[in-house]
């Protein structure tokens, strides 16, 4: 690893100091860990209360009533498929560019990924009134004799989701396999042995099997990548599709898949940036990755913006008396804060990390990374909620209050989200050892000419 | 491997490892290299040619779009209902569900290969494997007859191997 190598003043990175600090992580749980862990279970017994509640009394709990048939849940489905994209974006993408930064960085991102799509995945459940019928969207043979309706963009998100967290989880696992058989290697307990040994399916890394490894990563690589764009095109036509003001627009597709790219990278820094300090990786996560993520950022953070600009644009040229009046609404309207909360965090703040001191600041990048993942979070809350409270009928407009058990449950998420997390970095290698080691120049006693 | 005995050798560098497989490859004895990372010149060397796991993912790939345009079309005509003026069978509407077919089954058919070809999972690991194989050190296990062992370690020690050890084959 270039980078790391050459910036690293304790000691150049070899072989064996990629899987002395990888495998570091995994040694027996501290304190913070048990804590992190503790709060994390906290959240999921709130949200898990919450939803007991609401599956008991009723949907009404979740303040959703006409005309908001979609609120905070489906806001809460955007956000964690959004979150979900720029793991696969790190991983397949700039694997496929070759892109040498992504390496220390991609191993989390596509656990994130994995755990973004589980969480993501219970939102249209959680928002069902009748959760225990979730099936009925699967086409599946029924006495019946009904199908669902395969020209809904609701059933081709139910393909798209599944389909990405099938791919995304099986990039993961075979991704994971080389490093889980390091990490058997090095296991001290027979639970971690037992473990390890089942998980890395017997891979000892003999000629043969990085041969069709090697191929077969680069396919993974090449199938993950058009789901990049698919996914949340795909979710954005659940929206562009149908006629509301302020959903119905061609430029949904590019303006949710920058924002989810934008959303997705500034979660990888909100978690790499603690995990490093934990475990010590700076000599593998240097400044030049936090440099390389940052300008990522920017340059979503600019097509999003674009976006912004252009509905509105957009609203004012086509003269639609419906569509000009939602656009004036989320600046002006009772609402407002949500778009200008939306506004600042995703157009504004992003805009210092043109300063490059700025790009390397850690703790300033920590912040900024959460004040996006507001910002996202409301943007959706804007797209969905805003535009269903001021739809054709103006006795059918509505303003809308989140309720607790909202809350709750979205709390729950991120829980849901931090404990899965927590647990796979304690169990399994959080940073990639093999492809660390493919990009460090390999040893041998004389020159090596490279090839 | 065939024969009675394994000769396995540990090497630090790199390049030792490459000149013993290549005097392994011009005495024509079955070998097998193990390495902590993939390497291309390695690769070259002891596995010149194409992957077929291409094949079969490119098989799941048209099953995977046969299927799914077969499945939302069977569908529609199985409940032939028109909405919204549009035809039962909507080509454009079935696109989504062909192309995440495709991605799928691709994606499932590469593991399934991956699985094959690597011969996982693999619950006794090959003999020779060595934990250090995972860390920083690469080996190289050569096949051979009890009165070939002597000849094969000393060409593993004079190409620099720092262990050599031998074990019966499986």
């Amino acid at each position: 690893m270039s980078h790391a190598a050459s910036e690293s003043t304790a000691e150049p990175v070899t072989y064996k100091t990629v899987n002395d600090a990888v495998l570091r992580m995994l040694e027996p749980p501290k304190f913070g860990w048990y804590l992190m862990l503790a709060t994390c279970l906290l959240c999921v017994a709130i949200g898990a209360v919450c939803w007991t509640r609401q599956i008991l009394l009723g949907i009404g709990l979740a303040g959703k009533n006409n005309p908001f048939g979609w609120a905070v849940y489906i806001t809460n489905f955007v956000f964690w498929v959004g979150i979900a994209h720029s793991g696969t974006l790190i991983s397949a993408v700039l694997y496929l560019f070759r892109a040498n930064f992504r390496q220390p960085i991609y191993r989390l991102a596509e656990a994130m990924t994995v755990f973004a799509v589980l969480t993501a995945g219970l939102f249209p459940i959680i928002h069902l009134g009748r959760p225990w019928f979730f099936y009925f969207l699967m086409p599946y043979p029924n006495q019946r004799a009904l199908w669902p309706n395969f020209r809904s963009p609701l059933l081709w998100d139910v393909f798209a989701v599944s389909t990405y967290l099938t791919v995304s989880a099986v990039f993961f696992f075979v991704g994971l396999i080389p490093d889980i058989a390091a990490a058997r290697d090095r296991a001290k307990t027979w639970f971690r042995k037992l473990l390890y040994s089942m998980a890395s399916l017997g891979w000892s890394g003999n000629h043969s099997q990085w041969k069709h490894y090697g191929a077969a990563y680069l396919l993974f690589a090449a199938f993950a990548t058009p789901l990049v764009v698919s996914v949340h095109s795909v979710v954005s036509w659940d929206f562009a599709v149908s006629i509301v003001p302020g959903w119905h627009s061609t430029i949904f597709p590019p303006y949710f898949v920058a924002g989810a790219i934008f959303s997705g990278v500034a979660m990888v820094i909100t978690l790499i940036i603690p995990l490093r300090a934990a475990f010590k990786l700076h000599p593998l996560i240097t400044p030049v990755h936090f440099d390389a993520m940052s300008k990522l950022i920017l340059v979503t953070s600019g097509v999003v913006t674009y976006a912004y600009v252009t509905e509105f644009y957009i609203a004012w040229f086509s003269n639609n008396p419906f569509e000009r009046y939602q656009f004036w609404f989320r600046p002006f309207g009772e609402m407002k804060v949500a778009f200008w909360v939306m506004f600042t965090c995703n157009c504004i703040f992003p805009l210092t990390l043109w300063i490059k001191k700025l790009r390397t600041n850690i703790v300033w990048l920590f912040i900024l990374s959460i004040i996006i993942n507001i910002g996202m979070w409301f943007e959706r809350f804007n797209i969905i909620v805003q535009s269903l409270g001021r739809d054709y009928l103006p006795s059918a407009w509505a303003n809308y209050s989140i309720t607790m058990h909202e809350l709750g449950i979205t709390l729950g998420a991120f829980g849901w989200f931090g404990m899965w997390m927590t647990l796979f970095i304690k169990f399994f290698p959080a940073v990639a050892i093999a492809e660390i080691k493919e990009v460090i120049p390999p040893p041998t006693r004389h020159h090596h000419s490279g090839h | 491997m065939s024969k009675e005995k394994a000769v396995v050798g540990v090497f630090s560098y790199l390049d030792d490892l490459i000149s013993a497989v290549r005097a392994t490859q011009k005495a024509e004895r079955e070998y097998r290299v193990y390495s902590p990372v993939r390497n291309h010149e390695l690769e070259d060397l002891t596995s010149p040619g194409k992957s077929p796991v291409r094949f079969v993912t490119m098989t799941g790939a048209l099953l995977g779009i046969t299927g799914g345009f077969s499945l939302a079309i069977l569908c529609s005509l199985d409940w032939p209902m028109r909405v919204s003026a549009k035809d039962v069978v909507s080509i454009p509407g079935f696109v989504v569900i062909g192309y995440e077919c495709t991605i799928l089954f691709g994606a499932i058919f590469t593991l399934l290969a991956l699985f094959h070809f690597c011969r996982l999972p693999d619950v006794l690991r090959k003999v020779g494997y060595d934990p250090r194989f995972s860390d920083d050190k690469f080996g190289l296990v050569v096949a051979c007859g009890s009165p070939e062992v002597e000849g094969v370690a000393s060409m593993m020690r004079g190409a620099g191997a720092e262990e050599v050890e031998v074990r019966d084959a499986l």
